[in-house]
């Protein structure tokens, strides 16, 4: 296992305030893929609040979260981030805390058992007025989850919020929540994907981490079912990391599929080296992360 | 990682054995050199940046360039597993093509002081991985030589005037 003081987004309590601070999209994306599916498979209410609602249907979308239909069905609300915790106004925490209320209010109306709020916090990141009481929203959050039956999400980017304001709201979450990272340099990223289940890569890749990349692999072949090498980011693989992914993947049961999500040029390489001709491998092409 | 930040270059003090080579490529005045650039563990993404950006410049379409820069990488990922742990790239350009000459540095004197008919040619595993397998399907043109100053390895890739090349986008 990684060593990490992290919370796993998968252990969370029904009434946490738990705080996902991450350095790229991807993992916030990510790590509230699996709060959502987790939420929406416990029968809760999930509320999801971004800048774009639209925007993060679709990145739902490809993570086999099937948002539509749950917003559809009531059980799902996308909400956007001036239509919730900020007014016309600007920021207030009273304001905001009367919307998560409502929210709350209107799940348990509707007879769910819990409810799940993910709040993407980039839109603190605008000049706004009252901005400075976000530590008292987080306060009063951290208050309102207790025996609430409700848990909230808060996503902060840990490379465009200060560091002040980050000590500041830390102290009030019951939890903090990351990827689990097997490597990270500024050249490449090894983490775990937890939607769907497996590694993601992104920069580049080669045999000086070929430890790392052999025990994120090893980690996550011991998973049930499919796999996915999320590769959308990366740009370089070498000859023997490719071999590493290859060999994983040929050391599964066939009815197990590994599926390789990369760039064209990525994609070709594997072909090139065989990758396609495993029963196991599945590629994917995507244009980019 | 600072692409200019050399580090101390094993290979530095006066003629490289390589240089001393009587069949080193470069040199022979035709050639346009284009990037000389050491390399260790440590600096194999500064040298697949390097080879990158000058590909691109001497006009290598796209997707020869990323072959370009794997080949390279995979002959100096040999280098630096199997030969001294650094060695050196020298590239140039001549008669519309690239030429990318890796060499293992020969590094040591006693791994030079091979005895009397030694061969060096098991320095790499030269026949042996995927690595240069990949390079030999990319490139152009392979050639292998090792002696007393190591292994070196030289590929050729047209610029894009061969038909059988994909056009530049």
């Amino acid at each position: 296992m990684p060593v990490s003081a992290y919370t796993q987004v998968t252990e969370l309590s029904a009434d946490a305030h738990a705080c996902l601070t991450f350095g790229q999209r991807d993992d916030l994306l990510d790590l509230t893929a699996a709060f959502v599916r987790d939420g929406l498979a416990s029968g809760f209410r999930v509320v999801v609040l971004s800048d774009s609602p639209q925007l993060a249907t679709a990145k739902l979308g490809w993570r086999e979260i099937a948002a539509e239909e749950a917003v559809a069905a009531g059980q799902m609300v996308m909400v956007a981030s001036q239509d919730g915790l900020v007014g016309p106004q600007g920021f207030s925490a009273e304001q905001a805390m009367s919307w998560l209320r409502d929210q709350l209010a209107d799940s348990r109306r509707h007879g769910y058992a819990g409810m799940r709020v993910a709040l993407d916090m980039s839109w603190a990141l605008r000049p706004m007025t009252g901005i400075e009481e976000l530590p008292v929203l987080e306060e009063e959050i951290a208050a309102a989850v207790s025996g609430a039956g409700m848990s909230v999400l808060c996503g902060y980017d840990r490379e465009r919020f200060d560091p002040v304001t980050l000590a500041l709201i830390a102290p009030f979450h019951s939890h903090t929540v990351a990827a689990a990272t097997y490597y990270d340099d500024p050249v490449l990223r090894i983490c775990r994907q937890y939607v769907p289940p497996g590694i993601r890569l992104a920069g580049e890749m080669d045999f000086m981490a070929a430890e790392a990349l052999a025990l994120a692999l090893g980690e996550a072949i011991r998973i049930d079912g499919d796999i996915t090498i999320n590769m959308a980011n990366l740009s370089f693989i070498d000859a023997s990391s490719i071999r590493m992914v290859t060999d994983a993947a040929a050391s599964l049961d066939p009815s197990r599929t590994v599926i390789l999500r990369c760039r064209p040029a990525i994609e070709a390489r594997f072909t090139q080296l065989g990758a396609d001709r495993l029963p196991q491998v599945s590629l994917v092409g995507v244009d980019e992360g | 990682m600072k692409g200019n930040d050399r580090r101390p270059d094993p290979l530095s003090p006066g003629d490289s054995p390589v240089l001393a080579d009587p069949e080193a490529d470069v040199g022979d005045g035709e050639g346009r050199l284009v990037l000389d650039q050491a390399f260790d563990s440590g600096t194999l993404y500064a040298l697949r940046a390097a080879v990158q950006a000058h590909a691109i410049q001497a006009g290598l379409p796209e997707s020869r360039t990323d072959d370009l820069v794997i080949a390279v990488h995979e002959l100096a990922a040999n280098a630096v597993r199997h030969g001294g742990g650094a060695g050196r790239l020298r590239m140039w350009e001549r008669d519309g093509a690239l030429h990318c000459q890796v060499n293992d540095g020969g590094s040591s004197a006693a791994g030079t002081q091979a005895g009397p008919g030694g061969n060096m040619a098991d320095r790499w595993p030269f026949l042996q991985g995927h690595g240069l397998w990949l390079v030999r399907l990319v490139a152009d043109q392979i050639s292998v030589f090792s002696g007393p100053g190591g292994t070196r390895a030289t590929i050729v890739f047209s610029v894009g005037k061969d038909p059988s090349v994909s056009a530049p986008d």
